[in-house]
């Protein structure tokens, strides 16, 4: 099973974190909501799979391409 | 004369003679160096060009160029044919110059005889310009070799065979150069002169310098993927417009680049009728910007909805995301689309999105494609490293060539406008035609962040700060409805977001003949910031 490393498109920080670790996510899902210049910018599981891992917290600042979160397809 | 002369008086022996030598080209490098191309999932550069042009369009020019081997009575025993293809092509009915390196001889080196085949000038560029055809480059090639110091006797300076004629093509026909094997050197800075470059996924890398040569310069150890691969090139730099995953998908996109393209600048780019009506209104779009203004949506989806069904062709869609490029085409005609992503920070205009906007406006602008504007930006990026990179530069430069084009431009804003960002997303040149979506909202910047700059003291002074600066920015917000500015003609329409495709093909539709009458190439002026 490919591992698929999530990356943030955007520097800001975790607003709020929508799924948990061993959750499977259907495509297009949201793993997380990240503020970034005032908007609400959701971090999205592309093509799916089961969340392994989240490498933030909320209220963490993260930086553009950062990978936020494992998951494998 | 190598072939001996016929019994009958006929030129037979020697048209023998050119078969043979036709065939010694078409060999390339040689069984081996071929398959060896291969397994390294690349194709020849006349297999590229067979599957590039229209079926049985290539008409070869310097065929029989290369290194001639003869014996001791002069009499022919084969040729290396010179590691450059190129001639004339149809694409899609239309004529193209087309050629590129043949990496099977010599690892695609250049190659000069009497007069250049390509690759920086040559035949292939010569006659792109005299016939005013679109120029297509297949680069696969590593440049200048030292080994030339030994064939020539002397080092050559740089340039000798220069860009001039490549960069004068640049304000006359469509230049499209495909990235299909390693681009070092000379090559690399070719691929770059052009209108719109793509390169391979895995097979294809281009620096101005190869491994052996980083690790000489500076004891770096990096691989060709690291240094050049399409993550590099195309995803971080923006130094290639667009990555492919296959050959034959690159193929497919030039065919498609080029279907949006005038044949050169004295002429206006092929209207193809989709069958689509110009007046279809998609119920999708009443509410496809959410009431939150913090939440962001699919602009994407927007520009699909809005234009000829299935017609938006993405430019640079990996780099410089806070900004969508897309040729597209609205009733027929080609139309540039920018349009600000609220996904990415928010829409506001970072470096790479600048740099990003002034290219693509430019190219519309040289190729007489109208340019339509969907807003929402809510400035140029900031923060310290936006400063630190630069961005007001950038962003002034993608405002003044804004300013500099003349091409009838059309601004549609969907949400936020504002600043100098905002600014460059209209037709000053021009009618300056501004529609708005209900959801649209504009200034000199947003309301939230500078009301606590420009009413410090009346909130400092209050006994509740917070609540007086919320206040203040509910007063402003209150009239800050796009119906009001509508009310002074400060936009010159307010319309129901279904309308928008509606609009735009009624403006777009009466600009043809502005267009019509301002072809040709277009002046430079001034020092761009």
């Amino acid at each position: 099973m490919a591992s698929i490393k999530i990356k943030t498109e955007v520097t800001g920080s975790v607003w709020k974190i929508e799924a948990r670790a061993g959750q499977r996510l259907a495509p297009g899902a949201t793993i997380m909501i990240l503020e970034s210049m005032k908007m609400e910018i959701p971090v999205i599981a592309e093509d799916g799979g089961t969340l392994v891992e989240l490498h933030v917290a909320e209220g963490e600042s993260v930086n553009e391409g950062q990978v936020v979160a494992t998951l494998t397809g | 004369m190598s072939a001996k002369p016929s019994d009958d008086g006929s030129w037979q022996p020697e048209v023998d003679e050119l078969a043979l030598r036709r065939a010694q080209a078409d060999a390339l490098g040689g069984p081996a160096a071929v398959a060896r191309h291969h397994e390294q999932g690349r194709l020849t550069i006349r297999e590229r060009i067979a599957a590039m042009a229209d079926a049985g369009s290539f008409q070869e020019v310097g065929r029989l160029t290369g290194q001639g081997r003869y014996d001791a009575e002069g009499k022919l025993l084969g040729v290396t044919p010179a590691p450059y293809v190129m001639g004339l092509a149809k694409i899609d009915g239309r004529p193209v110059a087309i050629g590129g390196e043949d990496f099977t001889v010599r690892g695609g080196t250049s190659w000069s005889g009497d007069r250049k085949k390509g690759g920086q000038g040559g035949f292939v560029e010569d006659m792109a310009h005299h016939y005013r055809i679109p120029l297509v480059n297949l680069i696969d090639g590593s440049g200048g070799s030292v080994t030339s110091i030994n064939r020539r006797g002397h080092s050559v300076f740089p340039g000798v065979h220069g860009f001039e004629r490549s960069v004068q093509l640049m304000g006359e026909v469509p230049v499209v150069c495909a990235v299909l094997g390693t681009a070092a050197g000379g090559p690399a800075g070719r691929a770059i002169l052009s209108h719109w470059s793509v390169m391979v996924k895995d097979t294809s890398h281009v620096f101005a310098a190869g491994p052996p040569v980083v690790e000489r310069s500076l004891r770096q150890k990096i691989t060709k993927e690291e240094l050049g691969g399409s993550g590099v090139a195309v995803e971080l730099a923006g130094t290639i417009d667009n990555a492919a995953a296959s050959e034959a998908q690159c193929f497919e996109m030039v065919r498609r680049y080029l279907s949006y393209m005038p044949q050169n600048v004295w002429h206006l780019p092929p209207v193809v009728d989709v069958g689509d009506p110009a007046e279809r209104a998609e119920q999708a779009l009443l509410s496809i910007v959410p009431r939150n203004r913090r939440k962001a949506y699919d602009m994407r989806r927007v520009i699909q909805l809005v234009v000829d069904r299935g017609s938006a062709f993405e430019l640079q869609p990996s780099y410089g995301k806070a900004l969508i490029t897309c040729l597209a085409r609205m009733n027929g005609k080609v139309v540039g689309f920018v349009a600000n992503n609220p996904m990415v920070y928010g829409g506001a205009m970072d470096g790479p999105a600048a740099r990003k906007q002034a290219h693509f406006v430019e190219l519309c602008d040289c190729f007489h494609i109208p340019l339509a504007f969907l807003v929402d930006v809510p400035g140029f990026m900031v923060g310290r490293d936006a400063e630190a990179a630069g961005t007001l530069r950038e962003g002034m430069r993608s405002v003044f060539v804004g300013l500099q084009a003349s091409v009838p431009m059309f601004t549609v804003v969907i949400r936020k406008c504002y600043g100098m960002a905002g600014m460059g997303a209209t037709d000053k040149n021009g009618l300056e035609l501004k529609l708005a979506w209900p959801s649209a909202e504009w200034g000199s910047l947003p309301i939230e962040g500078g009301v606590a700059a420009a009413f410090r003291r009346e909130i400092q002074a209050s006994p509740d700060p917070a609540a007086r600066e919320a206040q203040i920015e509910k007063e402003l917000r209150a009239m800050a409805s796009p119906f009001r500015t509508a009310e002074a003609f400060g936009v010159e329409e307010i319309i129901d977001p279904r309308e928008t495709r509606a609009y735009l093909c009624r403006f777009i539709d009466a600009a043809q003949e502005r267009l019509a009458t301002s072809v040709g190439p277009k002046p430079k002026y001034g020092v761009r910031p």
